[in-house]
């Protein structure tokens, strides 16, 4: 085998150019797959984070009613023994229990539709790192009376520090909530939809309000890694019974997971195209060097070298040529990358705007997942294996006499 | 005579300029392709976002759209209306009061934008009223009447004849609401759309939320042609100086912005499969030269100067890659057109993108335009591919290259 | 002691309505050690003969036997096997295998018969030094001359000491010094090694070394002389 290389190996080199432009196409096209894959991936984990961190959690409990209803009817009763039950588990981190609805929130002259999200202040804030977007004023304490607003909110009800909002609303069973509360600080949510009307409440305080005592519409759980979701997930379905249901982030926001793979599968086809391309352009230098060559293969067929071998020396020249371009791809976008994804590209003018009406900072994201570079590898591998069919036939079904006195 | 030769030039060896023309074939059709499907989907929301949302120009009070306050209305909004009606190139006015509130139904409430319209008015102006798929638009029901979309009446979990509560501050800042029937229920595949808009009679709101006379929150204006955007807006500018007026690409401009980068995306796009072809095209042009080395020395030794086997074989190369473009492109204008009828189905994936607007049925749109500069570009590829190997032609000395055994 | 033994062959080819025996009943014994010349006229056959006596091509009819096997019953993979242990090979041109060294080239076949690499490397330097060439086992075929390359050839040829040597118009490309050169290492080989040679020649002075001449004319052999 190993002369078998090294006659492979030194035949590259016989033309040293054509070979050289042909390692080029492929490195060109490794290079450029993996720079739009990394753009890809990067922009899909910070939608995940978003929705994830900022908002959902990995996965929530609600009432099985609740995710269909969202009404503040559909609420289940908080208790130790489920927070153990879930706790037990291993890929498990931590909970945070809620209660979310809506309702109407007035200053002394306006009014407007807002969110509110009752919620435990500390663990909600090592999901989410709240306090770290106060802007104005302090974070929630525990057993706080106080609200925490968006700045949206705050700009349009034209409201500050210890200023009070009134609130009501639907509660429980129909009763009736309203209240009043102090703004205890003022916050810049990631999501510039939601800073326009979310409104933060300690939780029993919230409970108190809408007269949903001891009530939660959602517990999220969190995971140490979120590789383990699956696995989490199965586990907690399997523990929980009725009325309880969980789900996870990708159940809660479908349209996320559609559009983040539509977007894939687009991606998918455009390189897909491109490696074909590539692909064609390595068939035809193969085809070169092998028509070149129909006397010497003649001649060492004579002497006595099956077409097996011959086949397989080939094989290896076709191989070689995609693993140097591969190689030399991945070598040069590696480092690239992961300066890219250090240094992500800000975006300016209209393209900053749409991005962040969609609630995304405007900056191009690069991933450094394992699996964009080595996608491009096996793709390249793939592909010179089905190219180097090409050469294994033609050297089982080249016609002896023909290529001697060719 | 010279395009004959180089044709069968070409064709010398059939296998190999078979293979480089299959791959510029394929990569062409890819181009074109995608660029006609990108164009309809674009082109469908755009559609859909002006026809049956925006429409086409919108004028407001200059303070009402910073906090959508009640009192920032047009003082005398309905008569204005009719006086800009009177613009030949205006097909449809409508003036509307606008609120942005909460609606509650027995399950649950939210906010919503409620629209305050004259129905005959307000279907001059978006195609709404045609995608009421439950119930009818402002016919049946007498009383406090409301349309919304088909999202929201999922989410409050009401149908046609329910009722439903609207909650809002009036002029003097009370806060008052009403209840209102669902008359009719619109599906655009726009849940977005759906879920946050709402439509009453413009006097019922009126009445509810305590405003004067005439007035109006917003005059929606659709023209009969599309051209006549910018020409109107600046007109109305001028004469509605101290009123805010924008068109939809002032609007939402992230729908203008979308469809421009379309554009560029697919020349991009194009463009990087035109350079990966050019690494074949070179190595194949490089191979043919290295055949014809005496052929090449025997025509410069005949007399055919430098220049002409320069153009010569740069004339070759632009045959080899436009016959593989000519191909690609046409099986792409075919496939377009073939699929104009029904439209690509993306049922699969038509939860997600309906939520942003986005159909679930795309129509390949042929622009000529599009056309003509991917000719171009793959003219200008085989060009360019063609200046390494004809140079290195160029350095054959007549004499060693008739040597050459 | 024969080795090669000839019956009633026969090759035709049916090119489009016309048939063309290329080979019109040919036979012919060979014993061990003959150093033979097959001389004609393009278009006599030759070629051809060669061809099958190689094992690279199958006669429509009639049979060729080397020490006992019958090439006809051989089937394509075995006669590969067959040509690798039992015959060697000097072409016209393009004999050698252009990546390789001399010395690589000439030990090629016993790399593909297995043999031990010590074996190999003293056979092959014995050879190299038997054809002139000591000094240039490492130089590519591409830095020899047409005269080295063809003595690289003949050294191949003869490493895996094969039965008989077939060689075809070994002499065509090479100027008069080389030829003699070629062919008096050759002859000396052929006394050492006791190896068979067949060549198929135009070279009037292939045919005066020669110790056999075999005459072929229209597929079919009109004299065959024993000089020596």
């Amino acid at each position: 085998m190993r002369t078998n290389l090294k006659i492979a190996w030194r035949n590259l080199w016989r033309n040293k150019r054509r070979t050289l432009i042909t390692v080029a196409s492929i490195f060109f096209g490794v290079l450029l797959s993996a720079y739009m894959t990394s753009m890809q991936e990067g922009s899909y984990e910070k939608m995940v984070d978003m929705v994830v961190k900022y908002y959902s959690g990995a996965m929530q409990v609600h009432h099985e009613n609740y995710w269909e209803s969202k009404s503040i009817n559909d609420t289940f009763e908080e208790s130790q023994d489920l927070n153990q039950l879930i706790l037990a588990n291993e890929e498990v981190d931590f909970v945070i229990p809620r209660l979310e609805s809506f309702a109407l929130a007035s200053s002394e002259e306006l009014t407007k539709g807002v969110m509110v999200v009752g919620t435990v202040p500390e663990p909600e804030n090592r999901l989410t790192s709240l306090k770290n977007n106060v802007r104005q004023g302090s974070y929630l304490s525990d057993n706080d009376q106080g609200l925490l607003i968006g700045e949206g909110l705050a700009d349009y009800l034209r409201l500050g520090i210890n200023d009070t909002l009134v609130m009501i609303s639907q509660g429980y069973h129909g009763i009736s909530a309203a209240g009043k509360y102090p703004i205890r600080g003022i916050i810049k949510h990631a999501s510039p939809e939601l800073n326009k009307m979310i409104v933060y409440m300690e939780l029993s305080n919230c409970q108190e309000f809408f007269s949903a005592d001891n009530r939660l519409t959602s517990l999220v759980v969190n995971i140490k890694d979120n590789d383990l979701l699956q696995k989490s997930l199965r586990k907690l379905r399997d523990e929980l019974n009725s009325p309880y249901t969980i789900m996870s982030w990708q159940e809660m926001s479908p349209e996320m997971v559609q559009q983040i793979e539509s977007d894939r599968a687009g991606g998918i086809i455009m390189k897909a195209v491109l490696y074909i391309v590539i692909g064609f352009g390595i068939l035809g230098t193969i085809m070169m060097m092998i028509a070149e060559r129909r006397r010497e293969f003649g001649v060492m067929i004579a002497i006595g070298m099956q077409r097996y071998k011959l086949a397989t020396i080939l094989f290896y020249e076709t191989l070689f040529i995609g693993m140097i371009g591969a190689l030399s791809g991945l070598l040069v976008s590696i480092p690239l990358l992961s300066f890219q994804s250090q240094n992500p590209i800000p975006l300016t003018g209209q393209a900053a705007l749409v991005m962040e009406d969609y609630g995304f900072e405007p900056y191009m994201f690069f991933s450094t997942e394992p699996s964009v570079f080595w996608h491009q590898a096996v793709t390249v591998f793939l592909i010179t294996l089905v190219i180097a069919l090409y050469p294994i036939f033609s050297a089982n079904r080249m016609k002896l006499i023909n290529a001697l006195h060719a | 005579m010279i395009t004959s030769v180089a044709w069968r030039n070409i064709w010398r060896n059939p296998l190999r300029s078979g293979i480089i023309i299959t791959a510029i074939t394929i990569g062409m059709f890819a181009g074109v392709f995608s660029a006609t499907f990108m164009k309809g989907w674009m082109n469908q929301r755009l559609e859909a976002g002006i026809e049956t949302e925006t429409s086409h120009i919108q004028i407001h009070n200059p303070e009402y759209r910073k906090n959508y306050d009640i009192r920032q209305f047009i003082p005398k909004g309905f008569e204005l209306a009719e006086q800009i009606a009177t613009n030949p190139a205006i097909n449809g006015v409508s003036p509307r009061v606008t609120i942005q509130s909460m609606i509650a139904s027995a399950e649950t409430g939210t906010g919503v934008k409620i629209m305050g319209i004259i129905p005959e008015k307000e279907k001059q102006v978006t195609s709404l009223s045609e995608y009421v798929t439950e119930g009818d638009y402002f016919e049946s029901i007498s009383r406090n009447p409301i349309v919304i979309g088909k999202k929201l009446s999922e989410k409050l979990k009401i149908r046609s004849k329910s009722k439903v509560v609207i909650t809002l501050q009036d002029t003097d800042g009370n806060l008052t609401g009403g209840a209102f029937r669902v008359c009719g229920i619109f599906d655009t595949a726009n849940s977005m759309y759906e879920e946050t808009n709402v439509f009453v009679r413009y006097q019922d709101l009126a009445r509810l939320g305590m405003l004067p006379e005439g007035v109006a929150h917003e005059i929606i204006v659709h023209l009969h042609d599309q051209d006549d955007l910018l020409p109107t807006t600046l007109a109305l500018r001028e004469q509605q100086s101290d009123l805010e007026v924008l068109n939809w690409k002032e609007l939402t401009p992230e729908l203008g912005y979308l469809n421009e980068i379309g554009n560029l995306y697919t020349y991009i796009f194009v463009i990087i499969i035109l350079l990966s072809l050019g690494f074949g095209i070179v190595n194949t042009m490089l191979m043919v030269v290295m055949e014809r080395v005496k052929e090449i020395g025997m025509l410069m030794a005949i007399g055919m100067g430098k220049l002409r086997v320069f153009l010569m074989l740069m004339f070759e190369t632009i045959l080899l890659t436009l016959t593989g473009g000519t191909i690609g492109i046409m099986l792409g204008l075919g496939a377009s057109l073939a699929l104009q009828q029904n439209g690509i189905n993306l049922s699969n994936w038509a939860q997600g993108l309906e939520d942003f607007g986005y159909s679930a049925i795309v129509y390949p749109v042929v622009e000529v335009e599009m056309v003509v500069v991917i000719f171009i570009l793959v003219i200008l590829t085989g060009i360019l591919a063609s200046l390494y190997p004809a140079r290195k032609a160029l350095k054959y000395n007549p004499a060693d290259a008739i040597r050459t055994e | 002691m024969t080795i090669i033994e000839i019956t009633e062959l026969f090759k035709t080819y049916n090119d489009s309505e016309i048939q063309v025996h290329a080979v019109n009943g040919v036979d012919l014994n060979i014993e061990e050690g003959e150093f033979t010349a097959i001389v004609g006229p393009s278009g006599s056959g030759k070629t051809t003969l060669l061809n099958m006596l190689g094992g690279l091509d199958q006669p429509t009819s009639g049979s060729i036997r080397i020490d006992d096997t019958d090439l006809g019953k051989l089937k394509s993979s075995q006669l590969i096997d067959f040509r690798m242990k039992n015959i060697g090979f000097v072409f016209q041109s393009y004999n050698l295998i252009p990546v390789l060294t001399a010395k690589e080239n000439v030990e090629f076949v016993m790399h593909l018969q297995g043999r031990p690499k010590k074996e190999r490397e003293a056979r092959t330097m014995q050879l190299l030094e038997a054809v002139g060439l000591k000094g240039r086992e490492n130089s590519r075929p591409s830095k020899l001359s047409g005269g080295q390359q063809q003595r690289v050839a003949v050294a191949r040829a003869l490493a895996s000491k094969p039965k008989f040597v077939l060689a075809d118009e070994p002499t065509a490309n090479l100027d008069s010094k080389s030829t003699e050169n070629l062919l008096n290492i050759m002859e000396e080989l052929n006394k050492q090694e006791k190896i068979t040679f067949i060549f198929s020649t135009h070279d009037q002075r292939v045919v005066n070394k020669a110790h056999r001449v075999i005459t072929l004319e229209d597929g079919k052999i009109i004299s065959d002389n024993r000089k020596k």
